[in-house]
């Protein structure tokens, strides 16, 4: 399959001496929804602004739908779409005219431009406040609005910067719905960042987990998922029996066994498989079986297991941020020296 | 670029005229200096009668102008032009803050278009807005106060000068504060900035003192200052026998004023184009 994004060694360096994105490299096929998952200040965002040549590069190279973003950055703003962390839509606009105006931007066919218009007010459900001033939306609506913004030119490859940052459930499920039907229809190729874990789990064919600027892991979720060890079982026997963690180990398939407050953990590859033969084992041993529970492990665990660290929303400061953190601290030295 | 360049105009057209207090406020420091500092100045009020002073006296003051008042509002008439641009670089820090800069330099639009539209729209809003001061100033004199007197007969030619000034005076000072809009990121920083520089740009015109009662060093200055060079032109056209106080034509000042606009258009361009490029 073709590859719609190609990243060779990206790295960035603010101030010469933050390091925000160190050596990437990845690639996401034509077509695929890619997530690149990491909290704040992990680089993501870093990483989107250099691919959608907003932001040079200290070294790498990037080729995205076959145009190196680095050398035609113009080329690669005509090809891509770009929905924003923040909202971008003109507050003094409505919603038509913003999307009349990045028509006009991206050079839209003039004839087209009204059933574009139309029809993107219409999918995202804006249609009726189309020609009200876009300070007067919600922030759903706004979300929607950017969106629809970001696709106006119909664009191959579409990068999504942590879009639903701050929308409530219910507008999160309803812009992923729409993201979902544009890939559907158009076969567009999504690069996402964010940092819900379900979001990521949810939509992505694939996922790269980002922290401190270097990947750290990448594959489908459940690839990631399985180098946990696999499914976690949870046997609550009727009554305690020596001999049963020995039985258990036993059984073909299971990983490992530990054991607490009588309750046996159990990690194993297709748990749901198992457990009749766990079931078996519990009652030959005469320990009996209380209850049996299966979990896949979540993406929670799974950043856990390859950063150290439990994934949080992270109040802390972006790459960027801290980058310029690191200026104005410089700065001040040096005027103090001076 | 047409398209882009016109998309990007008309949006800052409908922007300003969905947010009148721009307006209002761009209006507002000419009139009150109108109503309140030109009446006050009434200088041919001097010796309260009881003393004559010759016209000709007044007229060298005015340079040709038939009164204080006169001269002094076809001065604030040009001076619109410094207040209505204002906003414009105040809207380049505030399309930052809001995101729209960031969603308009990820469009492939070029930093040309992006700065030209600011530009245009800059250089034909305060057209408007200049011809009702001057409509106010020549108002005034029918309420029975200090009015502006128009002493030429003004022809196709003559209007077509003054609203070149405008224009020029008008691109010059956008340029000058979109410079500024690209060069600071925070409203306060620039509203200080700004503030900075209007004061002694009008204070180094004449667009308030006479002409005749400023100090030679001072007139040096002035001759120089690009609102000089437009209330120049606006004041050679509106009151009869005007020219024979300025050494030059029209045309001269405006081609003054033209070198003071394509300075700060190269400045503006350079500073606009070094804000959109991907940042380093």
């Amino acid at each position: 399959m073709a590859e719609a994004i190609h990243a060779e060694g990206l790295s960035k360096t603010f101030n010469g001496s933050v390091r925000a994105v160190d050596n990437v490299s990845f690639s996401v096929d034509a077509g695929e929804a890619f997530g690149f998952l990491g909290p704040n200040g992990a680089g993501k965002t870093t990483t989107v602004s250099m691919l959608t040549a907003g932001l040079a590069p200290t070294g790498g190279h990037a080729v995205v739908d076959g145009v190196d973003v680095f050398r035609h950055p113009n080329e690669i703003k005509r090809r891509i779409g770009l929905v924003f962390q923040e909202s971008t839509a003109d507050a003094d606009l409505t919603g038509r005219e913003n999307l009349e105006l990045a028509a006009a931007l991206f050079a839209v066919p003039r004839r087209e431009v009204k059933q574009r218009v139309d029809s993107l007010l219409e999918r995202m459900q804006i249609g009726d406040a189309a020609d009200r001033l876009a300070r007067t939306y919600s922030g759903g609506m706004r979300r929607r609005l950017e969106l629809a913004v970001g696709i106006i030119h119909s664009p191959r490859v579409l990068f999504l910067d942590e879009p639903t940052l701050g929308l409530d459930p219910q507008g999160r499920a309803g812009f992923w719905k729409y993201v979902q039907e544009l890939r559907k229809d158009h076969g567009m190729t999504v690069f996402l960042t964010t940092h819900y874990l379900d979001e990521a789990d949810g939509i992505c064919e694939r996922l790269a987990i980002i922290d401190r600027g270097h990947i750290v892991a990448t594959g489908t979720p459940s690839e990631l998922k399985d180098r946990l060890g696999g499914d976690v079982i949870t046997i609550r026997p009727i009554r305690p029996d020596p001999s049963l963690e020995a039985s258990l180990r036993a059984v073909p398939g299971v990983t490992s066994v530990t054991a607490q407050d009588g309750t046996y953990r159990l990690k194993a590859q297709k748990g749901e498989e198992l457990v009749p033969t766990l079931v078996q084992a519990c009652a030959q041993s005469g320990a009996g079986l209380a209850s049996v529970s299966v979990k896949r492990p979540s993406l929670d665990e799974v950043f856990l297991e390859f950063t150290g660290r439990e994934y949080r929303e992270e109040e802390g400061m972006t790459a960027t941020d801290r980058a310029v953190r690191v200026g104005q601290f410089q700065q001040a030295i040096g005027r103090a020296r001076r | 670029m047409i398209r882009e360049l016109s998309a990007l105009t008309k949006r800052e057209l409908l922007r300003t005229a969905r947010n009148p207090q721009a307006i209002i406020t761009s209006l507002l420091l000419p009139i009150l200096y109108l109503i309140l500092f030109g009446q006050a100045f009434n200088l041919n009020s001097i010796g309260n009668g009881q003393v004559q002073i010759p016209a000709i006296v007044f007229l060298k003051l005015y340079r040709g102008a038939p009164s204080y008042f006169s001269y002094f509002g076809a001065g604030m008439t040009g001076f619109v032009a410094v207040t209505a641009t204002l906003f414009i670089g105040a809207n380049v820090i505030f399309d930052r803050l809001f995101g729209v800069l960031k969603r308009t330099a990820a469009s492939p639009a070029t930093a040309a278009s992006i700065f030209g539209a600011r530009l245009l729209a800059g250089s034909i809003q305060p057209i408007g807005l200049a011809f009702l001061v001057l409509g106010l100033a020549i108002l005034l004199g029918h309420l029975g106060l200090s009015g502006l007197e128009v002493t030429a007969s003004l022809g196709v030619v003559g209007v077509a000068e003054i609203v070149a000034a405008i224009v020029i005076l008008s691109m010059m000072f956008a340029s000058l504060f979109i410079a500024i809009g690209f060069s600071l990121e925070q409203p306060q920083t620039y509203f200080a900035a700004v503030n900075a520089i209007n004061l002694p740009v009008l204070l180094t015109s004449a667009a308030l003192y006479p002409w005749g009662t400023m100090p030679a060093w001072l007139q040096n200055v002035a001759s120089y200052n690009p609102i000089t060079l437009a209330v120049n032109v606006l004041r050679e056209n509106l009151f009869a026998g005007a020219s024979a106080y300025y050494p030059y034509d029209p045309a001269v000042y405006l081609l003054g004023l033209f070198g003071w606009a394509v300075a700060m258009f190269v400045i503006a361009t350079l500073l606009a184009r070094r804000a959109l490029a991907p940042r380093r």
